[in-house]
């Protein structure tokens, strides 16, 4: 009996290569044409420590890491430990634990469904070192028992590592081919252990396996980008690593910053000069950034700013997930700043949303941001080129009439104003981040306060009509309606397709607009359901509350499930809530 | 552009000043760097289209509003900010940054720091009046130790900076020193400026007749020398001597050496950039990142 979905998890040292053998095995897994979602964690150190890499590989579509490992291989047992209670194992694993370790107790291991384990004591440094001489070959004999057990043809994953080693000298490659020789022919000797775990697919055509950071990074260069500015900052820096890369190769600049103040000015600047200009940061920066980006809504120049949430407040868990810059996002900058904010839930998802973002942005000339996360925008998912497709719409230059006593902020019936660049000769103004009028001139009268405030917020309403997108999952009329954003929506997704096969009536709404919110889709979701779940990992219910500023939610009939980020949401703890609210037994009230 | 004899020059001083009437004291120091920058630009024919005068906050911050180009009068510190980013996305055009120098050297202090490291290709020129002038007379960074502001009441308890030697020390490549009651010399240092390609950073002492008195400008007319026409400008050391005065004031181009500005290393680098291949579309970019199988 072989398996159509399997999650692995390997722990180890830094060192251990364990992120190059799950890229490995990922690579050859997309490249068969099975879908793949392959995700890192770290200690707080970010460089050195014990890492541990996560890949699910099946061959239907999925949309969340899985919630329990099937395979688990464990170089160091210490290691392990670190990542007590973000690792669970399922009922009926694999377990391959390093054999010059002491085995672990059944304690340390936190194991759900104890008895059906397979637990192997797996000679990997040894075999490594009879391979090449050294224990270091670790990685390479775990790919073969891996590959081996999974029924990933060898003749690609040993072209995966020709390539990955292509550098080295031939004596060290024979060796790296003897150490995943030796890795095979353990496996074959286990083929009977293993069998459950033989991912049972057809080859389909190549995918590509991208994470949310770089395809919200080609996102940026298909819409036109042309100008970043960053500076590095956990987990956002692979944008700023990629554009580095492709930004001058697009023609365009590319700048890294001495800071995010600068960062954040110089695509202002850019764009004020007429280039698309974005740039990408994670809660601390965004933190920093927004002054400025205030200054982007009142001078209303065109910005997108990408953030890559990681856990707070302060430093907080720089290498893992959360849901809590919603409300710095959204209210933030001092004074009434118009802005858009969207959220992405998956990697195909970061990239139409920084395309819609640069769309929104440069029609309606505010700053918009991208609410990503590290649980999106570092893991690496497969995905179909054929679905990286996006209209771009550029910035509409002022037309010769509009350039006759030309005014930057004509008090124009939709808010938006005919907007120049420098080199326009009956175009020049001077841009202010003082109130003004609509010469642009400072000017702090009242009147001119009120007028310019409902001008700059005129703006919001079309982006309201226009851009309400959402996603809906299960029946159009359920008894348990979920409400949740971002990176929830892949575990909700899942969670849903498992009650509603289990013959329960379980519906999600998530909006990937977050402001303007698709209020008028969300209230028909809200009256199609008996019960409100409201799903989120922010340990104050940020959405929750940020629902409450414009929305009655349903009384008595409004639940949140809410904790706080550091471990990925999964499809299990969405099923449980699911269950305890078809029981009534959900919490309601919220902390803070 | 230039313009050939006997023709008259397309633009006069008259055309780069704006019919807004600046909002600074009677007596103010910023008068004369203003009027001579509408000099320095008719000297130097820019089209005021393809100018861009971007600032932070403050008394001398104002001035974009008063010029007749293109103009960014943006938040505090974050002059230099936008001008990155209008420079480096539009290179063709001619920017210039102004501010005050508890705008730069404060609260802007670590962009000041960069953009002369970085060599970028804008000229800056810092008001100085050693006091901040527009939120009513507290300390500056340039505020000399043991003077009495608003908010050092017992004398100010810090040293001061040199602007000057700061630019020079991270790596701007033109650093001079003008004073806004010469405005004969400010013309010629400010077209200096702006011609140099790379990080031109001027220190125009400039006085603040409201927070600082009448006894500020006569101290630094008294205190005014020049520069001894010996005095070697690609010497980094010689340079520093001209730094941190107390008896004198010394005017004049301190530094000035032809290094890659930043424009030209971007250039460098999308060249590198495109010798491995352009960017043509999305799909381009896709192909490259398939599986490495």
């Amino acid at each position: 009996m072989a398996t159509k979905d399997v999650t692995i998890t390997v722990v180890g040292s830094g060192g251990d290569g364990v992120v190059t053998l799950g890229e490995l095995i990922a690579q050859v897994a997309a490249h068969e044409g099975l879908n793949v979602i392959k995700t890192e964690a770290y200690g707080p150190q970010i460089r050195g420590g014990e890492s541990s890499c996560t890949v699910r590989v099946a061959s239907s579509r999925i949309y969340s890491q899985g919630a329990a490992v099937d395979v688990l291989v464990v170089f160091s047992w210490n290691d392990y430990k670190r990542f007590r209670g973000e690792i669970s194992v399922a009922p009926g694993a694999v377990i391959l634990g390093e054999a010059s370790e002491e085995p672990p107790s059944a304690e340390d291991l936190g194991v759900i469904g104890g008895d059906d384990l397979t637990f192997l004591q797996v000679p990997f440094a040894e075999l490594s070192k009879t391979a090449t001489g050294a224990p270091g070959s670790k990685n390479v004999v775990a790919l073969g028992i891996l590959g081996g057990l999974l029924g990933l043809p060898t003749e690609k994953l040993q072209r995966a590592l020709a390539r990955k080693f292509g550098r080295k000298k031939a004596a060290v490659l024979e060796a790296v081919g003897r150490a995943f020789q030796s890795g095979l022919e353990f496996a074959e000797s286990r083929r009977k252990t293993f069998e459950s775990r033989r991912l049972d697919y057809e080859p389909g055509p190549s995918r590509l396996l991208l994470s949310g950071n770089e395809a919200a990074a080609i996102g940026a260069l298909h819409a036109g980008c042309r100008f970043f500015a960053g500076y590095p900052i956990t987990p956002s820096s692979e944008i700023l690593h990629f554009l580095g890369e492709w930004m001058p190769r697009a023609g365009g600049a590319f700048l890294q910053t001495e800071d995010e103040l600068a960062a954040i000015g110089a695509c202002i600047g850019a764009s004020f000069a007429g280039v698309k200009s974005m740039t990408a940061t994670s809660g601390p920066g965004l933190s920093l950034m927004i002054e400025m980006i205030g200054l982007a809504s009142m001078a209303e120049v065109p910005v997108v700013i990408i953030d890559v949430q990681r856990g707070g407040p302060s430093t907080g868990n720089p290498t893992k997930s959360e849901q809590s810059d919603l409300l710095q996002s959204l209210f933030g900058t001092h004074g009434d700043a118009p802005k858009a904010v969207l959220a992405c839930s998956d990697v195909e998802d970061c990239f139409h949303a920084t395309v819609e973002a640069f769309n929104i942005a440069e029609e309606f000339q505010i700053p918009v941001l991208v609410l990503s996360d590290q649980a999106v925008g570092q893991r690496k998912e497969t995905i179909t080129s054929a679905d990286m497709r996006h209209e771009v719409r550029d910035r509409r230059k002022p037309t010769e009439e509009e350039l006759e006593e030309y005014e930057r902020y004509r008090d124009t019936p939709t808010g938006v104003s005919p907007m120049s660049v420098p080199g326009m000769k009956k175009g020049m103004y001077q841009t202010n981040g003082l109130e003004h009028g609509e010469d642009g001139r400072p000017n702090s009268l009242y009147l001119t306060h009120e007028t310019m405030n409902a001008k700059r917020y005129r703006k919001m309403w079309p982006i309201r009509d226009r851009y309400h997108s959402f996603r809906c999952f299960g029946p159009t009329r359920a008894e348990v309606g979920i409400l949740c954003w971002g990176s929830s929506a892949g575990p909700v997704q899942e969670a849903v397709a498992a009650a509603n096969a289990r013959g329960e009536s379980v519906a999600a709404f998530v909006p990937q607009m977050l402001y303007p919110f698709p209020k008028r889709d969300f209230e028909r979701f809200a009256e199609s359901v008996d019960e409100l779940l409201i799903v989120e990992l922010s340990y104050t219910a940020q959405f929750y509350k940020y629902l409450r500023t414009f929305l009655d939610l349903p009384a008595g009939r409004t639940h949140v499930f809410k904790r706080s980020g550091g471990k990925d949401l999964t499809a299990a703890e969405v099923s449980d809530e699911i269950e305890k609210v078809r029981a009534r037994t959900a919490r309601v009230e919220v902390a803070g | 552009m230039s313009t050939t004899m006997g023709e008259l020059p397309a633009f006069q001083p008259a055309d780069y000043k704006s019919d807004l009437k600046p909002v600074w004291c009677a007596g103010c120091g910023d008068f004369g760097a203003l009027a001579s920058l509408h000099r320095a630009m008719a000297k130097l024919q820019l089209e005021p289209w393809n100018t861009v005068v971007i600032s932070g906050i403050g008394c001398s911050s104002r001035l974009p509003g008063y010029v007749s180009t293109f103009g960014f009068n943006g938040v505090h510190g974050r002059a230099l900010t936008l001008a990155s980013g209008v420079k480096l996305a539009r290179p063709e055009l001619t920017v210039v940054a102004v501010g005050g120098d508890g705008d730069g050297i404060a609260i802007g202090g670590n962009h000041f720091l960069h953009a002369a490291r970085r060599n970028l290709d804008v000229a800056y020129f810092m008001m100085d009046n050693e006091v901040y002038g527009l939120t009513k007379g507290q300390a500056a960074p340039t505020t000399p130790s043991g003077d009495k502001t608003k908010s050092t009441l017992w004398g100010n308890p810090e040293a001061a900076v040199d602007p000057c030697e700061l630019a020079i020390s991270f790596g701007a490549t033109w650093v001079a020193r003008g004073f806004s009651g010469d405005p004969k010399m400010l013309v010629d240092l400010m077209v200096a400026a702006i011609e140099h390609p790379g990080f031109a950073f001027l220190n125009v002492m400039s006085p603040c007749v409201t927070w600082r008195g009448d006894e500020q400008f006569k101290m630094l007319k008294a205190k005014l020398a020049f520069l001894p026409p010996t005095h070697d400008r690609t010497d980094r050391t010689a340079a520093f001597r001209y730094t941190r005065e107390t008896d004198v004031l010394t005017t004049g181009v301190l530094y000035e050496v032809r290094q890659p500005s930043l424009v030209e290393r971007l250039e460098e680098v999308r060249k590198k950039a495109h010798e491995v291949g352009g960017l043509a579309t999305t799909a381009d970019i896709l192909e490259q990142l398939a599986p490495a199988i």
